[in-house]
């Protein structure tokens, strides 16, 4: 009896979260693998089988191809980016004055909206922008630049944005990593005469290696997913689409719901692939 | 060379590398406000002049208040964020109790499920949710003549989201973190399950409750997308949505607008940031989820 009570209960209580997430995460898995095989048409919401018609067209689109390329080109980003915010989270994780400065000046582009951010990154790279003046004024570049108009830089220029956005956080997780470590195991290593790059390389890397592998991960996922950022500063202009700008720009500025469920399926087979992965080696440990 | 020697070296060394990193992460921001506060636009692309401003005033601030309708997106923003917190709380607290404290069956699954919901991509549901709200709303048009819930409605907005896995496993993870007879010693007083989570558990995971509450805050204030997706009429657009198309469209021919517009949008997270930043860089706190 006491179980039955428990069991209504219990039901009672995850109602809400198992109605919201069934309408609005599960269902959309399911109807998003539906839409892939279907034409979609808005204005009276019906959709028809199609014989692979979709998942045909994208195999055969170039723009398509380059929006993969260009997602997989993305996975620069990451071993930048580990290694940065590993150095950046050794620096400030010590007791010297003004790391909560530091710490927090870090972590400002990532708590500031994407789309704020990018209209000051917008004017950064305008042709006559900052970052010309800049490296004008350091004799680098005498021509003046659309960073973000030239099909063979403007992708990276987006990378350098998304690196500025995302370095803070995965800083926040290294220090979580760092401050786990004994202080007494760098201590003797400074009094056996390792200097700061051997204690770096023997100590602190093998140290926080679990969060390593935990933010390389993380970051490969949102590398392959990365497409706000595309949206705000090039709207996939100059070689720039990445696969979710894709799907997003076939929805909502060509307004083809079913190729862009298709697209969406095949990069939501190779996210799900690398968590399966993240779940492995993480799975026990959380 | 000295102990003392090597030891001032490598810290001059350390602050260098943090200044300089400090510039990289930062110069947006100083190049936006020494521009939005400068009258006078005659410098504001040229390298060191633009971050110092020229004859500083309010003008532009002035402006952008008069010429965008900032405040109502703020007003939109608050909006949006108050119920995406509050649904948030209230959902995570109510499913994570069950699965930290009750037994019952169907729970190992319930659980597996929502956590695995954190392996699929979510830009994958914007489509179908997509979908989803016009019917929602056209039934609700329909039946009660008012769109409660559906497209360009807040609610059409927030709802999709709110019932999330981390909020959950959250809550899940404090609740487990309360001692038994806290628990036992209330159902002895004769206490009903809700009183118990209400009166027991809500109080003394009020920590982990208020870290959700600031994570879910600088989320929904954020997003972009989906709410760009979702609303069509401009007085509904938050911040994010409204001041990214009005500086990008209309009002980018003045730089100097721009710019006194990105500073007021990003003010309220600065001001916010400063008040909470030890739920977010102190690196001890749940980070890794």
């Amino acid at each position: 009896m006491k179980t039955s009570s428990y069991t209504a209960i219990a039901y009672l209580f995850l109602a809400p979260a198992l109605i919201l997430m069934g309408v609005f995460t599960f269902w959309p898995v399911g109807y998003n693998a539906y839409l892939a095989f279907n034409d979609y048409s808005i204005a009276d919401a019906t959709a028809t089988w199609n014989n692979f018609a979709h998942f045909k067209y994208l195999y055969g689109e170039e723009l398509f191809h380059d929006a993969l390329k260009n997602s997989l080109l993305f996975l620069l980003v990451v071993p930048v980016i580990q290694v940065a915010a590993l150095l950046v989270a050794k620096l400030v994780n010590n007791k010297l004055p003004g790391m909560t400065f530091f710490r927090a000046a870090f972590y400002i582009p990532v708590i500031t909206a994407i789309s704020i951010a990018g209209i000051v990154w917008l004017n950064v790279y305008k042709y006559d922008g900052i970052l010309t003046w800049f490296l004008q004024s350091l004799g680098l570049i005498e021509e003046q630049i659309n960073w973000l108009g030239e099909p063979e830089i403007a992708i990276y220029m987006v990378m350098v944005f998304t690196f500025w956005k995302g370095i803070g956080y995965y800083m926040v997780l290294y220090l979580a990593g760092l401050q786990s470590i004994p202080t007494e195991v760098e201590e003797a290593a400074v009094l056996d005469g390792a200097n700061a790059w051997q204690r770096f390389w023997k100590i602190t890397v093998p140290m926080v290696k679990p969060t390593i592998l935990l933010c390389t991960l993380l970051s490969t996922i949102a590398a392959l997913k990365a497409f706000q950022e595309v949206v705000v500063l090039t709207r996939g202009q100059a070689d720039t689409y990445t696969a979710l700008y894709y799907v997003y720009a076939q929805a909502f500025t060509n307004f083809n719901f079913g190729r862009a469920a298709a697209a969406g399926l095949v990069v939501t087979f190779f996210c799900v692939l690398l968590a399966i992965v993240q779940f492995r080696f993480f799975g026990e440990k959380k | 060379m000295s102990k003392s020697f090597t030891r001032a070296l490598e810290l001059t060394g350390q602050y260098a590398g943090l200044i300089a990193f400090t510039i990289f992460t930062t110069f947006p921001f100083i190049w936006a406000t020494s521009v939005a506060i400068s009258a006078d636009p005659g410098n504001i692309w040229l390298f060191p002049g633009a971050f110092l401003p020229t004859d500083p005033s309010l003008v532009w601030f002035k402006r952008v208040i008069t010429d965008i309708p900032f405040k109502d997106y703020l007003l939109n923003s608050t909006i949006i964020s108050f119920w995406t917190i509050f649904f948030t709380v209230v959902i995570s607290v109510m499913a994570g109790y069950p699965l930290a404290r009750l037994r019952f069956p169907g729970r190992g699954l319930i659980f597996i499920g929502i956590i695995a919901t954190m392996m699929l991509p979510s830009e994958v549901a914007i489509i179908p949710n997509f979908v989803t709200l016009k019917h929602i709303g056209d039934f609700f048009e329909a039946t009660i003549g008012y769109k409660l819930i559906g497209l360009n409605t807040f609610p059409g907005v927030f709802l999709p989201g709110v019932a999330g896995a981390f909020g959950i496993f959250l809550m899940k993870q404090a609740f487990e973190q309360i001692p038994q007879d806290l628990i036992d010693a209330a159902r002895v007083d004769g206490a009903k399950e809700l009183q118990i989570l209400w009166r027991v558990m809500v109080p003394v995971s009020a920590p982990s409750i208020a870290a959700l509450a600031i994570f879910t805050l600088v989320n929904a204030w954020n997003e972009f997308i989906w709410s760009g997706i979702v609303l069509t009429s401009r007085d509904k657009y938050p911040l994010a949505v409204g001041m990214f198309n009005d500086l990008t469209g209309p009002f980018a021919v003045s730089t100097s607008m721009v710019m006194a517009g990105i500073v007021l949008s990003v003010l309220p997270v600065l001001i916010f940031f400063a008040l909470t930043q030890r739920y977010f860089i102190s690196g001890l706190d749940g980070a890794v989820k």
